[in-house]
């Protein structure tokens, strides 16, 4: 379980946002609102995004979060799927999960790898895949789908994914979908931060967090989604 | 973080050693004690009267302090009466260090099958696979060995490639050097080991001045590595080495450097300091030298691997890493001196710099007026991890109108926000920097044999190991 009590967030001395409070548990949960309100910022200061200031407090899995450093969160349990994953030059793909996994025999390196080589597969990528160079000429698609390779083989507690469908096409959103449905089916947590419809449809949201006006509503009226994707965020503004 | 140097203790051993102090009778007595020909003798004293006419160089991006050349002794042995007789502590020591000093464990598949001369201080105390290598007709042995059994060889080649008049270091080198490797690969040979030099400085107040001559005969290959390490003494080391390599038409040498030597202290008390001259000459038409470098240690460094491209189409490479921390300065790079057609040379450097350390890249390429169609590639990174100091200085001179010279060169920091991407996906903070590290030097370290790659990534991360903050 993820607790917000009264955080606020702000970079450079500017307030982005105030008053959070948001609880989330096992199942799919929605966060949605207008460009710009501060919907990715939400989600990497749950990461310890050096760029952000944050106060209050945060929790997971009963642990105050305040005064752990990214990687120690990550190690937790929380994982963020980056909407434009970051280019590291002479990394390979299967390295990351490697160099996570802290593995340490052949055997489980060799087993890790076929897991890797198999999802790669499923999802259409070349099978030369694992020694790629991560983010590194590749298409957004392709980086979407290595984000979700990511998800599968860390496979955390609680996986917030800002923007998971952006660069996908339509197949590759139904595979998205099965994945992140069978990661709930699981007892896990998935937090998507979206705009798209189809992805909106497709799951029944245990809540929906609207972010406007610098700060969050959180409900667990799933129709609330249906609401906004005919009207717009204009009953938040 | 402290930092550690796990190569930096020194071991008691019962030693010949000179007394401090060059004189013309220094060398006369290392010459002597070396029973050399009367031409080796004599190149000594040349370079000997030669050192009086010239002075040290004072370079525009190194200081230390002036060094004595009256007050370091220039001969000091391990004392054993044979090679079979090597005392104990001595045989300890390089089992510490990894240095496999018996054919026994590689042939046990302890340790990786490679040939290695061991050079303590002054002397070479042992040489393994000589006897396999020399049923291909190789002569892998110290060269004080080689002066004796092979004495032609060496004169045709010792101060062919660098002359005893060079520089200031190569000069003190021709007149007192004690010991290294030589290496010759005959004909059509392509050497079935991994050929390995170690160095080791072990006595205090002592120069470590050798010499290494590798020549490749038409259609060879060999490849090459030598390792360095010395004990953590409170004063500076001088280590001043000459590197000649000749490769004959279509013979290929790969050689490959891991510079490990003491780098000094936090407050760069100590530490070697390290003046060589390093070239390769492609003398035949089709041959190809490539150097390798990783460049850890040292307080001071100062090489230039170079190449002469002299036979048409040779190729000449440089790769290299240099990472400085603490006080260190390293001022490296290289030459590549197109003579011959269609010649090319790549030159890769990647230098990382932390702490008050200052890291130099110097280059020269030179297209010479007859070295048509030639091709040089030059790419310079420099990766700062906090207030030090990247540099720079590349020389390109073009004599013919044929030839494209290349120079690509980017100085950054490590990027915030992929540091922040890897600990998103659980990495701890040292391990994403080592990742980025290791990514940033990966063209390099390509290039290093096999064996010795997950080693230099290794060596890397403990290097860096407290150097960022």
């Amino acid at each position: 379980m993820l607790v917000l009590q009264d955080v606020s967030i702000s970079t450079d001395n500017k307030e982005i946002l105030n008053n959070v409070n948001l609880e989330f548990g096992p199942g799919v949960h929605y966060i949605v609102g207008p460009n710009g309100a501060g919907k990715s910022t939400l989600a990497h200061a749950i990461m310890a995004n050096p760029k952000y200031n944050v106060t209050g407090t945060m929790k997971f899995k009963d642990t105050v979060l305040t005064d752990l450093a990214t990687w120690e969160r990550a190690q937790l349990g929380l994982f963020l799927s980056f909407q434009n994953p970051t280019p590291i030059e002479g990394m390979s793909n299967f390295r990351l999960i490697k160099e996570s996994l802290k593995m340490d025999s052949t055997k489980k390196i060799m087993d890790e790898l076929n897991g890797f080589k198999g999802l790669a597969a499923d999802l259409g990528l070349p099978s030369d895949w694992d020694k790629k160079e991560l983010n590194v000429q590749a298409s957004g698609g392709e980086k979407k789908k290595n984000e979700l390779i990511q998800l599968k083989m860390l496979n955390p507690d609680v996986a917030i994914l800002d923007e998971p469908d952006s660069g996908l096409d339509v197949d590759a959103i139904n595979d998205l979908i099965i994945q992140l449905n069978n990661f709930v089916d699981t007892n896990k947590t998935v937090i998507i931060v979206s705009h798209y419809e189809k992805l909106l449809k497709s799951f029944n949201p245990a809540t929906v967090t609207v972010v406007a006006n610098h700060t969050t509503t959180q409900t667990t009226d799933a129709t609330t989604v249906d609401t906004i994707l005919s009207n717009g965020f204009k009953d938040f503004a | 973080m402290a930092y550690e140097y796990p190569e930096g203790f020194v071991t008691p051993v019962e030693s010949d050693d000179f007394e401090p102090g060059l004189t013309k009778e220094t060398i006369l007595k290392l010459s002597a004690l070396k029973n050399e020909p009367a031409w080796l003798t004599d190149f000594r004293l040349n370079a000997f009267d030669h050192l009086q006419k010239i002075k040290e160089p004072n370079w525009s991006t190194v200081n230390y302090k002036p060094i004595d050349f009256q007050a370091m002794r220039y001969y000091s042995a391990p004392k054993f009466t044979n090679k079979d007789d090597i005392p104990q502590d001595v045989l300890d020591t390089f089992e510490k260090l990894g240095v496999p000093l018996h054919e026994r464990d590689a042939l046990l598949g302890l340790a990786p099958k490679v040939a290695v001369d061991v050079i303590m201080d002054s002397v070479s105390i042992a040489t393994t696979f000589q006897a396999e290598l020399a049923e291909h007709g190789i002569i892998f042995c110290s060269i004080s060995e080689a002066v004796q059994h092979h004495p032609e060889l060496v004169k045709k080649y010792l101060g062919s490639v660098v002359s005893y008049k060079d520089n200031y270091f190569a000069t003190l080198n021709s007149a007192v050097f004690s010991d290294g490797t030589f290496c010759y690969i005959p004909k059509g040979v392509r050497c079935p080991l991994e050929l390995n030099t170690y160095f080791r400085i072990n006595a205090r107040n002592t120069g470590q001045f050798e010499r290494t001559l590798i020549v490749a005969d038409d259609d060879s290959f060999v490849s090459y590595l030598e390792g360095c390490t010395a004990p953590a003494f409170t004063e500076n080391t001088v280590h001043a080495a000459i590197v000649e390599l000749v490769a004959m038409t279509k013979a290929e040498i790969k050689y490959s450097t891991v510079q490990n030597w003491y780098p000094g202290d936090e407050n760069g008390i100590g530490g070697v300091l390290n003046f060589v001259t390093k070239r390769g000459l492609c003398k035949g038409d089709y041959s190809k030298i490539s150097w390798t470098q990783v460049e850890t240690g040292s307080a001071v460094t100062w090489k230039y691997p170079s190449c002469i491209l002299r036979g048409d189409n040779s190729v000449g490479e440089f790769y290299s890493v240099a990472v400085t921390k603490h006080q260190q300065q390293a001022d490296t790079g290289t030459k590549m001196l197109h003579v011959g057609k269609n010649t090319r040379s790549t030159i890769i450097s990647k230098g990382i710099s932390s702490g008050n350390s200052i890291n130099t890249y110097r280059g020269m390429v030179r297209m010479g007026k007859n070295a048509h169609n030639s091709r040089n590639y030059t790419e310079c990174d420099s990766l700062m991890l906090n207030n030090s100091r990247a540099l720079t200085l590349p020389t390109v001179m073009q004599y013919n109108s044929s030839s494209i010279v290349e120079h690509e060169a980017s100085t950054g920091k490590l990027s915030e926000e992929a540091l922040y991407y890897l600990q998103c996906k659980g990495l701890t903070e040292e391990d994403a920097i080592n990742c980025l590290v290791t990514g940033f030097c990966k063209s390099v370290f390509q290039q290093l044999p096999l064996e010795f790659a997950a080693e230099a990534n290794k060596l890397l991360s403990v290097t860096l190991e407290g150097a960022v903050g």
